[in-house]
């Protein structure tokens, strides 16, 4: 009878902590009583192969919003780090190195925006819309917006397996779980969510906002770069659509993951599942056979979901705890670090 | 503000910085503009029969595999009148488009404007702003809704290309019975809507083929990765795919090569496959046989045909006809080694 308790106990504290488990899960029973061969193995991995690239670019994203920030320029520096991998120096390197230099250019393009975002008084929006053009404009300029197929080396990210296990799925894991431990035990984890719940508080207690706030924006780089490697090695070639229109996605998937648009508020596991969701309800279309047209519907409908589920929470939020007038652009009213 | 008020200096030593940041970025953005400006305009000689020069401002919608074919093909058409080149590229922003043809038209001068509009109906306002200063607006590879303003029009047929699609697939049912996975573009755009109806049409109550899954990509590689994974998955008995652009076939190729299907022609694991545009992953796949047919543009007659109706507009003289639909070149495997010379994609491939 304890045991029961129990469980029902931690079932039920795990489905205050994430309600977006239950749905999930109900989601998938609903799919794969109405559709033969939707409960298999094989779909439930490419379901979770599909997400991969989302949760991974999806974690980088919640640490930005998680600060306050939007980072729009996530798809265009998934397309330029994509371009960079196929370029004629850089894929000849051996594997290692052309991670490595992928990386780094992620790091780069995220720090570029941290630094433009925490020490200029300009929002993030119109920051990260501006360098979505440039990322853009210069992976056309080094692609010449051609098709490059992938050395065969590079594709080992997206198509291969480790244990039986794809190798997608293991780094989006690792990102994840890795992702979630700073978020929640480490000094700079706890220094986000202070900046972006209170930035004037955090600023007062003297924490250092804007290189947390830069750290963030790089981190979100650095994970958008490693979504590309992975997304570019499942398609076998560098496109120049890659990425195009997926901030929408991956602001989406944080967003009903339940993390506050406004900062402060949020978690990894809740961005993971919120993009889980969305690639389940992705595929659950397909084996629909529904109209193309009500793809659109559905996806739509989903964000709208996300959106007003945010703005609930926040009103709830701001009716609860904090004074209005939170909704101010990084930098404003903060004295130089 | 109130830390505005307390540290001023610092508000303007900042402040000055972003200017030089703005200033240094400014330059080197108009610096990297003039390069590529100068590498995008096409010149020989900037001349005409007449002795005057005449230079042609041409407006895309975005640049892509075939629109580098048709940029070259408008370039390479220009050289025998000898008329100058401007080339802009919009982005994928109908606002953007406007201010360009805007610009060529008010403040370069130009004598004849191309465009490949990024909105059909928008790109009205900007052909009339033409016709206001006497200029030719010619159009090629879309349509323009209204075409009162616009001196020339030249774009594929997409429904014809649909129903050319359809024409290989009814062809191979004869043989096989083919479950068709049929992938449609972007649900806004004309020609995959075209390419879509055209196909749908022929297909209707055929003996031989059933379409067992629709799936939208909004023209994106990644949803086209995934819709085919997912499809194949939802029928593994799917042996036929209509790819509605070859830009999509490399995502098509990587789901088959995941699901163990991709197999040339001849093997019993070979999934049906035909395409349209004719671009080089077309004809690679067509030299590894691993794609059947591909339905190709007739890419270089839109450069042609729109010079021609330039001189003929310059000239004086009527264009006629106003309007013309080019239908896509069959590539199939039986006639590939004779007609690929005549495919854009091939030459390069």
């Amino acid at each position: 009878m304890n045991r029961v308790t129990d469980t029902y106990r931690r079932l039920h504290a795990a489905t205050r902590r994430q309600p977006l488990l239950p749905v999930l899960l109900v989601l998938l029973l609903a799919l794969s009583l109405a559709y033969h061969g939707f409960a298999s193995v094989t779909n439930f991995r490419n379901i979770a192969v599909q997400a991969s690239p989302l949760i991974i670019a999806a974690v980088g994203m919640t640490y930005v919003i998680m600060t306050a920030g939007i980072d729009l320029s996530v798809g265009s520096m998934l397309f330029l780090a994509a371009a960079i991998e196929s370029s004629h120096p850089v894929a000849g390197l051996p594997t290692a190195a052309v991670f490595a230099v992928i990386c780094a250019t992620g790091v780069g393009m995220g720090l570029l925006n941290g630094l433009a975002v925490a020490l200029t008084r300009v929002p993030a929006l119109i920051v990260t819309l501006a360098t979505m053009q440039v990322f853009r404009g210069a992976g056309g300029h080094i692609t010449g917006q051609q098709n490059i197929d992938l050395p065969a080396n590079l594709r080992g990210i997206g198509t291969g397996s480790l244990l039986g296990v794809p190798t997608p799925i293991l780094l989006a894991a690792v990102v994840a779980l890795g992702g979630g431990f700073v978020f929640s035990r480490s000094t700079f984890g706890r220094y986000v969510q202070a900046a972006g719940s209170s930035p004037d508080a955090a600023v007062d207690a003297g924490l250092p906002t804007r290189r947390v706030i830069a750290g963030a924006y790089a981190l979100a780089g650095l994970l958008a770069a490693v979504a590309s490697l992975t997304e570019t090695a499942r398609l076998g070639a560098v496109q120049p659509s890659i990425g195009q229109g997926y901030e929408l996605t991956v602001i989406t998937a944080v967003v009903l993951g339940g993390t506050s648009l406004f900062g402060g508020r949020g978690s990894i596991g809740g961005t993971v599942l919120g993009a889980l969701i969305l690639t389940t309800v992705q595929t659950g279309l397909v084996f629909s056979g529904t109209s193309p047209y009500v793809f659109d519907i559905v996806r739509g409908g989903v964000l709208l979901a996300a959106v007003l589920a945010a703005g609930a929470r926040w009103q709830k939020t701001r009716a609860g705890s904090r004074p209005a007038g939170r909704l101010v652009p990084h930098g404003t009213d903060r004295p130089a670090a | 503000m109130e830390h505005h008020r307390k540290k001023p200096k610092g508000v303007i030593v900042r402040t000055s910085g972003v200017a030089w940041c703005v200033t240094v970025v400014a330059g080197a953005s108009l610096a990297l503009a003039a390069c590529s400006s100068s590498a995008n305009s096409g010149s020989a000689g900037g001349g005409s029969a007449a002795g005057k020069k005449y230079t042609i401002g041409v407006s895309f919608d975005l640049l892509n595999a075939i629109r580098q074919a048709e940029k070259t093909s408008i370039q390479n058409a220009a050289k025998a009148p000898g008329y100058s080149v401007v080339f802009d590229v919009a982005d994928q922003d109908a606002q953007k488009q406007a201010s360009q043809i805007q610009d060529l038209i008010a403040t370069q001068k130009v004598n004849a404007v191309i465009v490949i509009a990024q909105d059909g109906q928008q790109i009205a306002a900007s052909a009339s702003l033409a016709k206001a200063h006497n200029v030719p607006f010619l159009a090629i590879d879309r349509s323009i809704a209204d075409q009162q303003d616009v001196t020339f029009q030249i774009t594929g047929d997409p429904v014809s290309d649909g129903k050319a699609v359809a024409s290989q697939f009814l062809a191979a049912a004869k043989t096989t019975p083919l479950k068709v996975l049929e992938l449609v573009g972007g649900l806004t755009d004309q020609n995959a809507i075209g390419r879509r109806d055209g196909f749908n049409a022929a297909m209707a109550g055929q003996p031989g083929v059933t379409i067992v899954s629709q799936v939208p990509t909004d023209w994106n590689p990644t949803e086209a990765l995934d819709g085919t994974s997912n499809a194949l998955q939802k029928d593994p008995t799917i042996n036929a795919i209509y790819i509605p652009s070859d830009f999509l076939l490399p995502s098509v190729q990587s789901a088959l090569t995941a699901a163990g299907r991709l197999a040339p022609v001849g093997d019993p694991k070979h999934v049906f496959m035909v395409t349209i545009d004719g671009d080089q992953n077309g004809c690679k796949a067509m030299q590894a046989k691993t794609l059947d047919a591909d339905v190709a543009t007739p890419v270089a007659d839109f450069g042609k045909q729109a010079i021609a109706a330039i001189t003929a507009a310059l000239g004086g003289k009527a264009v006629t006809p106003k309007a013309v639909e080019a239908k896509g070149l069959i590539l199939n495997q039986a006639n590939y080694a004779a007609t690929s010379g005549q495919v854009w994609g091939c030459a390069s491939s």
